[in-house]
């Protein structure tokens, strides 16, 4: 390249830098891109670990011998439960994410997530609820009832103090958060690939990183509806988990699980794509059968879902009900026995280069094998009985979570460092910290499977001398701090490496992915032009995309109209489609996070009042968010088209809004669907399940109000169907007709839940309808708002018949809320009415 | 199955089905033993139990023959010259398909042996 290209090249490169960057100083708040965010979700993770650490090391002191009260009982459950809850929702799942979102657009030759606000929001809202839960720590009314928090133990007769408030608050702020990256993750994967890379040419990672953020998507809503409810329990006096009142405290065991189990997945799943990703890189041979691993990625995406009762064996559930839950658990060895096949082979075929990343993953194999044989004991009933709530489930459950993913994560940290910093790692520093965490991960949790074998339950915060427990708990505690040691060796490397680390040369391992192809240390934009893709390896095919990539001789070389550009392609083939412009620094996601944690203290507090205040405020920082959208000059600062370029997303039928919107609902549905198995299960199950004698909802207001919104989604669609031919007459007035009829449905279905002679505090049966009525007006009623916004933008010219994009995002919307009025009808309204008249 | 088996909803439509009828199984149990509970010294040879057979084996059969289609289609697509998607796709549908009709098929098997609602 001449002097004069070269010059040419780094200015374009500084204008790109320009408009991707982060603001100075105190700007960084405001920064949106995926790097920055992944980058703080992990540092942030990995602090919450070194927490939760230190309360494992309190609970191995309190154990290490004997009739020990170095800690007092309370105090005890405080810290075991604060453990489990800080290393589970703070620091596995969240560190993952930020990985992921780190990793995701490199991968797949991108330049950012396809919403980076709601990555943002995202890190606040963990941020603050993370913060929340542990404040709870600091003033003494931690949450004490365990990390899985049964009812009646966390209700409020039992647990009358806030720590369970702590949790159910904190960790449903958290989830949020989880949710939010699971739809990012979800779109940015299916949509902004680069050209080219087809389904099957997708990174291993990438398809693992797509299955978790569906189970995100799919696992969480349960566990926030269960929080919810038990919330409303606590706080209002609500019937869900009472026996008495017709509820059922298994209810919470089954919302609980049907979260906690495939949550499990959603740890090992990032964790399995880290070696899967690894393996071929050390062994400088391609994945063997990465069509098999496919299969077992999916497999056990959905088989996942079909095992959470196998953490309810002894609470009296029908043996065949449990034999169902038996024989599902036993499958899901499958998939996993596939890919560690596929591993072996891979390695096996290859020529395998023992770096530092490899040999946690040797680590990984061999811990997170001896987990899965014990998976499958527990899996079969009789034994499960034998072993339940002692420290041999303890012990599983530590090979599995830190074998599957804790070993796995830090070959990845080891391994992508370089990308981050430019550095590498100490090899003979970073070796005391495996072979340190290595032995004292053994020595603790060898031998604490033969501890729960001679019956030493969990939870228990001293035990008697004599029962054949004492020098295995002492040498479990010497394990423990061992790994410890390790711990800190690790962090030591880490934090050294950045000053004294050896400079790292361009894809230092050899890597096949993409993401090898950015300049190290990373920058803002990560790809200088955006290069397509024919190959599954195409680092290994092409190196020169090094150099190409930032000569600018590929796409999006250069800044248009000063907006952050991407490519959208298409979901399965991958062919160039449009031309996402993305968002730029904004504060609105710390705003609104911040609105959402002073909510949450709020009602911590039981200060109502100010809690609806802050609602308010949040729901208006959420609707200016949206209002800089699409069309908005702010968001896309031209009215047409690039010459020859693909149209721009706001101009489009399809873009990443409307999957977003589609992937939100489905978030949505199964939080509907959780509330309708507790509807059945309450009344198939609750022991004391009651009926009230007369009909609780009056049919004919329900029907007349289910028609007008049936008559406003027809006429919305109808709207939409218009757009797509090219029709939009009289846009904004039809737009005010639709929100009106809306409006018309939710007066008659708020006066319904006024009217209803409803005893939600007396009555699981109406409590349930309570929040279902309360569900559906909150959808009506965010429909009409949007609605209503989309008239506004039509006066303002920013949704027009050129500019149809943002009423075909809010059409499932509305669809969605049809569907779930009908649905509810029957299976709630007419069913108790039945029930009633029964 | 209607769509194309090259159609990428083939990736997941099986274990789709198996997730439906694991639902309909587990829901469908409870329901059953609430509405009509049989007689609890019967043991396996209750009205459940044959509807639990029976239905496992149709849906084991159906997601079958959804993976036979699927595993024809991919012969078919390798003939066609570049069409790796194709085949990518339809050989792991096919693979799903077989994956789901046996877990569906093993989640029948506990019906023959346990009694319902004990």
């Amino acid at each position: 390249m001449s002097e004069y290209a070269q010059a040419q090249n780094r200015e374009r490169q500084q204008r790109l830098e320009r408009v991707w960057g982060n603001l100075p100083g105190w700007g960084a708040l405001a920064a949106v891109n995926h790097t920055t965010v992944g980058l703080r979700f992990i540092a942030t993770g990995l602090m919450f670990f070194l927490v939760g650490g230190l309360l494992a090391m309190l609970i191995r002191t309190q154990l290490a011998l004997p009739g020990q009260d170095i800690i007092e009982s309370g105090l005890y459950n405080q810290l075991f439960t604060m453990h489990g809850t800080v290393m589970m929702f703070l620091f596995a799942i969240p560190v993952l994410e930020g990985l992921a979102m780190y990793l995701i657009p490199k991968m797949i030759g991108t330049r950012d997530l396809v919403f980076p606000r709601l990555s943002a929001l995202g890190y606040f809202c963990y941020v603050f609820g993370g913060l929340i839960v542990l404040s709870s720590l600091v003033l003494e009314v931690a949450p004490d009832a365990g990390w899985f928090m049964y009812t009646p133990l966390s209700s409020a007769t039992y647990s009358p103090g806030p720590g369970s408030d702590f949790w159910l608050l904190g960790i449903t702020f958290v989830e949020i958060s989880a949710i939010s990256a699971g739809i990012e993750l979800v779109v940015s994967i299916l949509r902004t690939r680069a050209p080219g890379m087809s389904l099957n040419k997708m990174p291993i990672f990438c398809w693992y990183i797509l299955a978790m953020a569906l189970m995100i998507v799919f696992g969480f809503p349960p566990l926030i509806l269960g929080s919810v409810l038990l919330e409303l329990e606590r706080a209002a006096g609500f019937v869900f988990f009472e026996t008495a009142g017709g509820g059922d405290p298994l209810l919470w065991q089954h919302l609980f699980w049907l979260f906690g189990h495939p949550e499990v997945y959603i740890i090992f799943l990032p964790a399995a794509g880290i070696v899967s990703t690894l393996i071929p890189v050390f062994a400088r041979h391609p994945l063997v059968g990465y069509r098999w691993i496919v299969l077992s990625i999916i497999t056990m995406g959905f088989i996942s879902f079909g095992l959470w009762v196998h953490h309810m064996f002894t609470v009296g559930i029908p043996h065949l009900a449990q034999a169902f839950f038996s024989v599902a658990s036993m499958l899901v060895a499958i998939p996993t026995g596939i890919q560690i096949f596929s591993w072996l082979a891979t390695l096996w075929q290859g020529k395998v280069v023992f770096h530092l990343p490899m040999l946690w993953i040797i680590g990984f194999l061999v811990v997170f094998v001896c987990g899965g044989l014990t998976g499958v004991m527990l899996a079969l009933a009789p034994f499960n009985w034998q072993v339940h709530d002692t420290h041999f489930v303890v012990a599983h459950m530590h090979y599995v979570l830190v074998g599957g993913m804790l070993f796995p994560l830090v070959a990845g940290l080891y391994y992508w460092l370089p990308h981050v910093s430019g550095r590498m790692p100490s090899d003979s520093l970073g070796r005391w910290g495996f072979w340190l965490f290595f032995g004292g991960f053994n020595l603790t949790f060898l031998l604490m499977h033969l501890t729960g074998l001679l019956g030493m339950p969990r939870r228990i915060y001293t035990y008697e001398a004599g029962l054949g427990w004492d020098w295995l708990n002492l040498v479990s505690s010497v394990g423990g701090f061992i790994m410890a040691i390790g711990v800190a060796v690790i962090v030591v490397d880490i934090v050294l490496h950045f000053r004294f680390g050896k400079r790292a040369e361009q894809n230092p391992w050899g890597a096949d992915t993409l993401e090898w192809a950015i300049p190290m240390p990373v920058n803002t934009f990560n790809f200088s032009s955006l290069p397509s893709v024919d190959t599954r390896h195409p680092m290994w095919h092409t190196p020169r995309l090094v150099e190409s990539i930032a000569a600018g001789e590929h796409g999006l070389a250069d800044v248009q109209a000063l907006r952050r550009d991407i490519y959208g392609s298409d979901a399965t083939t991958g062919k160039l489609q449009e031309v996402v412009h993305l968002p730029t620094n904004s504060w609105l996601p710390l705003m609104t996070a911040s609105a959402l944690a002073a909510l949450c203290v709020s009602l911590l507090m039981k200060a109502y009042l100010l809690a609806a205040v802050f609602t308010i405020v949040a729901l208006g920082l959420v609707l200016r968010w949206g209002w800089e959208n699409g069309a908005h000059p702010r968001a896309a600062p031209t009215d047409h088209n690039e010459a020859g370029a693909p149209p721009l997303h706001s101009r489009t039928f399809s873009g990443p809004g409307l999957w977003g919107m589609v992937v939100g609902l489905m978030a949505d549905g199964t939080f509907y669907a959780s509330l309708m198995f507790g509807w059945f299960y309450l009344w198939t199950a609750a022991p004391e399940w009651t009926v009230p004698a007369h009909d609780s909802v009056t049919l004919l207001p329900m029907i007349l109000s289910g028609l007008v919104l049936t008559v406003a989604v027809i006429a919305y669609c109808h709207l939409v169907k218009g757009l797509r031919r090219g029709f939009a007459a009289h846009l904004g007035a039809r737009l005010w007709l639709i929100a009106a009829l809306g409006v018309g449905h939710w007066v008659l279905l708020a006066g319904q839940l006024v009217s209803a002679p409803l005893a939600p505090t007396e009555r699981a049966h109406d409590a349930v309808l309570v929040v279902i009525l309360l569900y559906l007006l909150l959808h009506s009623g965010l429909a009409v708002i949007f609605t209503s916004l989309q008239a506004v933008r039509a006066r303002l010219g920013y949704t027009a018949v050129q500019l149809p994009y943002e009423p075909v995002v809010i059409q499932p919307f509305w669809l969605y809320t049809l569907g779930v009025y009908w649905v509810s009808f029957v299976a709630f309204v007419l069913l108790s009415n039945a029930w009633s008249v029964g | 199955m209607k769509s194309s088996p090259v159609h990428p909803v083939h990736l997941f439509l099986g274990l789709a089905i198996w997730a439906a009828w694991f639902v309909v199984l587990y829901g469908g149990l409870s329901v059953g033993c609430t509405i009509a509970p049989p007689d609890s010294e019967e043991q396996a040879g209750t009205w459940i139990n044959g509807a639990i057979v029976v239905v496992a084996s149709l849906v084991g059969g159906y997601l079958l023959w959804c993976a036979y289609r699927c595993a024809q289609a991919s012969s078919q697509a390798k003939l066609q010259r570049d069409n790796r998607l194709g085949v990518f796709i339809s050989k792991t549908a096919a693979a799903v398909y077989l994956v789901s009709s046996i877990a569906s098929l093993a989640l029948g098997v506990p019906g023959v042996l346990l009694p319902p609602c004990v």
